[in-house]
């Protein structure tokens, strides 16, 4: 810990600091294990944190995306508990303590776990189902018949896109990803990427994708099209076909 | 290809190739969604505080408000391999994390990311939230800050100044002095901010909510980086004697 301001000074506007955001990289990671190590660091950063939690709460509430959550459901440190070990190794009598309303009404509680059983079984299965894409499109390089990135659409309503080819994006410009259903509404920004990398796409306003749904990259300014509309040039683009 | 080899920019009327066809959402989908939400109510009653709790057959979901939701007992049954806990908590805050993450990373996929990836923390780390060294909920916020900190740190953090046009895009309505005029008047950080200096309490503020550097703080501000620096320590320090 030595070199750094971390441990320096005032540890409790390091600490706040911290809390911010504020520090340097370096610092940032010292503080970060500090936090680990330190348990008058560790109380100093949780006081700062209450104290401007409030701030949090100025935060707009935004409805998050239909398949945000399942995406973390699938996560597998979630996935792999959802039937297993931790359930059946967790000590029964707390969790029964917290409920003694329902003791001995054993029949509702049986019509209870018959009904989490078929929820978890419907759920594994449709998990199962929602693993797959149901339509992907093949986007090729404009100009050339190379495969350059692929745009899978799941039951579930996600889309991804995952790239094959490296992009070279200027500094100043960004990778928009656009798709088009319906010529009536028009191409829609599904994406802005400031590098070719794997990623979701927004999905939000856009209906469940179909057959023969043209997604497209194109290059445009950093913070996407001024327009709304494609402005740039195609980099790629391809028509979404039913996966079998 | 040549269906493909449409610009979306060019498409004439009449390329019936394109109109989407879109599948039917799977009924399986909507059924496993009905038990869930049961499964759901069957974990809110388990974390509702018992004094005036309502039968479970009164439970609204969509009414938070009404049901006192004990975070503490949530984030203790996460631990347990609870699931549908963390769907609470999801239900609850997912929402508003999205907004915090939001104003740090300003652009959805990014926030959604954090949020995400937060959630998974959550679970993983559940074990260890200690109630006596802080609020559940300000734990849980700390995390999608941290998180969202993170990915603005490692994914895009570029000059940011340059952009701000975006950021202005993201949340119209939204300078420091409109956030902090949102917190509760009776509350200590609205009172011990009401007495800095404006800058001092745009600082403040705006490194907190969109996570900007001392870099970009200056820029901001049109202050000269050594300045900030002092000026935020400084301002901690009587942030906290304020606060105590």
């Amino acid at each position: 810990m030595s070199p750094h301001p971390v441990g320096e000074g005032d540890l409790d506007v390091t600490a706040a600091e911290f809390v911010l955001g504020l520090l340097p990289q370096a610092d940032h990671a010292a503080a970060e294990r500090l936090l680990q190590e330190d348990r008058a660091f560790a109380q100093a950063v949780a006081g700062w944190r209450a104290r401007f939690t409030e701030l949090d709460d100025t935060a707009p509430v935004l409805p998050p995306g239909s398949g945000l959550w399942s995406r973390i459901a699938r996560n597998p440190s979630l996935a792999a508990q959802a039937v297993g070990d931790r359930r059946a190794a967790r000590p029964q009598p707390s969790a029964l303590s917290i409920k003694p309303a329902w003791r001995g009404r054993s029949l509702r509680a049986m019509a209870m776990a018959a009904a989490l059983l078929l929820a978890a079984a419907l759920g594994y299965f449709a998990q199962d189902r929602a693993s797959k894409p149901v339509l992907i499109a093949v986007l090729l390089a404009e100009g050339s018949a190379q495969p350059a990135a692929v745009v899978s659409a799941y039951r579930d309503g996600r889309i991804e896109l995952a790239p094959l080819q490296p992009i070279e994006v200027p500094p100043d410009r960004a990778l928009q990803v656009w798709t088009l259903w319906d010529r009536a509404v028009g191409p829609k920004s599904v994406g802005l990427l400031d590098q070719a990398r794997s990623t979701r796409l927004t999905t939000e306003g856009i209906p469940a994708t179909g057959p023969k749904q043209l997604f497209e990259i194109t290059l445009e300014p950093r913070n996407g099209s001024p327009t709304g509309r494609p402005t740039g040039p195609i980099l790629m683009k391809g028509l979404a076909e039913t996966a079998l | 290809m040549s269906s493909v080899g449409l610009d979306l920019r060019r498409l004439a009327p009449g390329h019936d190739d394109l109109t989407a066809e879109y599948p039917a959402a799977g009924a399986l989908d909507a059924a496993a969604s009905k038990f869930s939400f049961r499964r759901i109510q069957t974990v809110r009653q388990r974390v509702t505080s018992y004094a005036g709790r309502l039968p479970p057959w009164e439970m609204r979901l969509s009414d938070p408000a009404a049901q006192p939701i004990d975070l503490d007992q949530s984030l203790r049954l996460c631990a347990q391999g609870e699931r549908d806990a963390l769907r609470l908590i999801y239900d609850l805050e997912g929402g508003r994390m999205l907004g915090v993450a939001l104003r740090i990373l300003r652009r959805r996929p990014l926030a959604e990311e954090a949020v995400h990836d937060a959630f998974v923390q959550i679970w993983e780390r559940a074990a260890s939230f200690d109630p006596q060294r802080g609020a559940a909920r300000s734990w849980i916020y700390a995390i999608v800050r941290h998180r969202a900190l993170n990915i603005l740190r490692g994914e895009v953090r570029t000059d940011l100044t340059a952009d701000f046009d975006d950021l202005a895009l993201a949340s119209p309505d939204e300078s420091p002095e409109t956030v902090v005029a949102m917190l509760s008047e009776a509350g200590a950080l609205r009172r011990c901010l009401d007495r800095l200096e404006p800058d001092k309490r745009r600082l403040i503020v705006l490194a907190y909510i969109h996570g900007l550097s001392h870099g970009e703080l200056a820029a901001r501000l049109a202050i000269p980086l050594g300045t900030i620096k002092s000026w935020i320590r400084r301002t901690l320090i009587s942030l906290r004697e304020c606060l105590a």
